[in-house]
């Protein structure tokens, strides 16, 4: 009884501890406490659009992914007490209090935001005025959904595959903190590509795969044609080895988010420049520079792609030309089966098949 | 090249058979049909890769690492044994029909026209009417089916729709397996059009094999499940009336069977 007792209290002891040691670590960044009540997963409300919104930080996602040594104020500036009222929207561009280490300044993603300004995505035309449909224009967060802002997509946190090895020889040096581990995340987890292919045309797809936003834009839909060539369909089953829409429309050695419309003399997509493009090293290296008058993007349109067009006319009408004719056969003589004697027209030459 | 010989007609079991492909045929339809099953399972996947069924498939084929390298096998089999085919049939008819000419001093294109048209596997005026004869009988205008040589006009449907969609099909998948090489001397563009062409041409092969060529050797009653004639080479007596009349009574009289001819039914 008494031996039992204290086993209970030990493992109670135990428990607790280990609940007190995790909150301790997890709120390493969190200087205001904010996840005393973000932990919470009901925390929501309706904001005034009508829309739910969910509050709920999970800290094992949040530990994982990019953002796990800024400090909850860091981006959220305008939070300076708990409760706190209604927080402004996010401005990727405000520098956080890291130290990016080769500049010693604080980390900001301006130069990120300077470069998509600049591409063929940025709001703004090169006169400073903004575009037409302006708000099509994507900003940080319509490509980037951090695991983060959809909390309970749990199933989408992946590790950056991080070796104890590899780690331990940086930490011969690096000793404090966890600076070698995420040194060492940051720089592996850009060795490789961030996300899965596929995930990436999905992006691209949110806007470029709308109807009405084609239409606005006097775009093509090159969403579908894309998902007809191999590019596409090798990655559609599993392969990280053809083009998603980034590896083409952004010249090599280029930020990601420089993409550039095709009529820019710079782009990737240039006319003068896609057989540079095809042929980098990881691609068509041994093509010749003809290959770059393949279409990637077919959209079977009479006046756009006319050989394209009758092409697939041409095919559409000897396949079903050939199979109807045949099916008719078929179901004929099925059906002169169920009367293998009967006929309209009675011989009179005595060639009736039993007068043989 | 030494043929062996058949005998026109086999007995078994008391039934009559009749002669129609040798060994050597049916190997070639061996390769054809194992190849165009292997391409087929691994090349319609991607063709129709938003399809629930197109990713379980292509996984049972091997994944996207293996299985264009199954395509790519059975592919260049395929081509080779349509250039291996083509070069038989040059020869046989080199050695058969052009030769004996040759020998008799009568070799000329006139001569040498008639005998490549007179040939049992080229369309000829009697399949024309025998067409029409088809629809008079399926349309109930009459009660006498066609009498069909010992090729008919579905045979030779059949027999020519892979003969022109191997080379629409296969040197089209050929250069787009090598495109980059291709691409040293030909534009881009080109690669567009072999790509609708081997998808396309690929489709409505399929199809035909699936409801045309399986009605004939499966699906049809007096085939169901499958028609043995490709593994023995021998078609059993009621078939050969059903489908070769012409040749049937042919090959009875040749063989004095005439007394035991039998009347055509449908």
């Amino acid at each position: 009884m008494g031996k039992s007792f204290f086993k209970t209290h030990v493992v109670t002891l135990l428990a607790a501890l280990l609940l007190c040691s995790i909150t301790g670590a997890a709120n390493a960044e969190d200087e205001l406490d904010c996840l005393l009540c973000h932990k919470y997963r009901g925390l929501s409300r309706i904001d005034e659009n009508g829309k739910f919104r969910l509050f709920y930080i999970n800290e094992a996602l949040f530990k994982e992914g990019p953002h796990s040594r800024v400090k909850c104020a860091d981006c959220h500036q305008d939070i300076k007490k708990i409760p706190h009222d209604p927080a402004k929207k996010v401005d990727c561009t405000s520098e956080c209090h890291l130290i990016e280490p080769s500049g010693q300044k604080n980390f900001s993603h301006q130069s990120v935001a300077n470069l998509l300004a600049k591409s063929v995505h940025g709001k703004l035309n090169a006169d400073g005025s903004p575009k037409k449909d302006e708000q099509d224009y994507p900003g940080c967060k319509d490509c980037h959904e951090e695991p983060l802002y959809r909390p309970l997509s749990f199933f989408k946190g992946r590790t950056n595959g991080v070796s104890e090895r590899g780690l331990a020889r940086c930490q011969t040096c690096h000793r404090t903190g966890d600076f070698a581990e995420s040194f060492y995340k940051h720089v592996t987890s850009r060795l490789r590509k961030m996300r899965d292919p596929k995930e990436i045309v999905g992006i691209c797809a949110k806007c470029h795969g709308d109807k009405a936003f084609q239409q606005r834009h006097k775009l093509d839909d090159v969403v579908t044609s894309y998902k007809e060539t191999f590019h596409y369909k090798a990655l559609r089953f599993g392969s990280q080895e053809t083009p998603d829409c980034t590896d083409c429309h952004v010249v090599k050695g280029e930020g990601v988010h420089f993409i550039e419309s095709k009529n820019s003399p710079t782009s990737a997509t240039n006319i003068k420049n896609i057989p540079t493009t095809c042929r980098t090293s990881e691609c068509h290296e041994k093509a010749g520079a003809n290959l770059a008058s393949f279409q990637v993007h077919v959209t079977y349109d009479k006046h756009k792609y006319p050989m394209q067009y009758y092409m697939l006319v041409f095919f559409t009408w000897l396949t079903a030309g050939v199979l109807y004719f045949f099916l008719a056969l078929i179901f004929l003589e099925l059906l002169r089966r169920l009367f293998p004697n009967f006929s309209f027209v009675k011989s009179k030459d005595g060639d009736h098949p039993s007068s043989e | 090249m030494a043929m062996p010989k058949y005998k026109k007609i086999c007995e078994r079991n008391g039934k009559r058979y009749f002669f129609r492909f040798s060994l050597h045929q049916r190997l070639q339809h061996v390769v054809v049909f194992s190849t165009v099953i292997v391409l087929s399972l691994t090349g319609f996947p991607l063709k129709y890769h938003d399809k629930a069924w197109a990713e379980p498939l292509l996984n049972f084929m091997g994944g996207i690492k293996v299985a264009p390298v199954l395509h790519h096998i059975a592919g260049s089999i395929l081509l080779g044994l349509f250039v291996y085919h083509t070069i038989y049939w040059v020869y046989l008819f080199y050695s058969r029909r052009v030769l004996p000419l040759k020998k008799k001093g009568h070799l000329t294109f006139r001569n040498v026209g008639i005998a490549f048209l007179t040939q049992p596997m080229i369309p000829s005026k009697k399949d024309f009417f025998d067409l029409i004869d088809m629809f008079k009988y399926l349309l109930y205008f009459t009660n006498r089916p066609p009498r069909y040589d010992s090729m008919s006009w579905k045979e030779k449907f059949d027999y020519y729709a892979p003969y022109w969609g191997i080379p629409v099909l296969g040197p089209a998948g050929f250069f787009l397996w090598w495109r980059d090489e291709f691409s040293q001397y030909v534009p881009g563009v080109v690669l567009n059009a072999l790509y609708i062409m081997h998808t396309d041409e690929a489709l409505l092969a399929a199809l035909f094999i699936f409801f045309v060529h399986w009605y004939n050797v499966h699906y049809a009653p007096e085939k169901f499940p499958l028609g043995t004639v490709f593994i023995t080479g021998y078609l059993s007596e009621d078939d050969m009336i059903h489908e070769h009349y012409a040749e049937y009574v042919k090959v009875m009289t040749e063989q004095g069977l005439q007394d035991e001819i039998k009347p055509q039914h449908p």
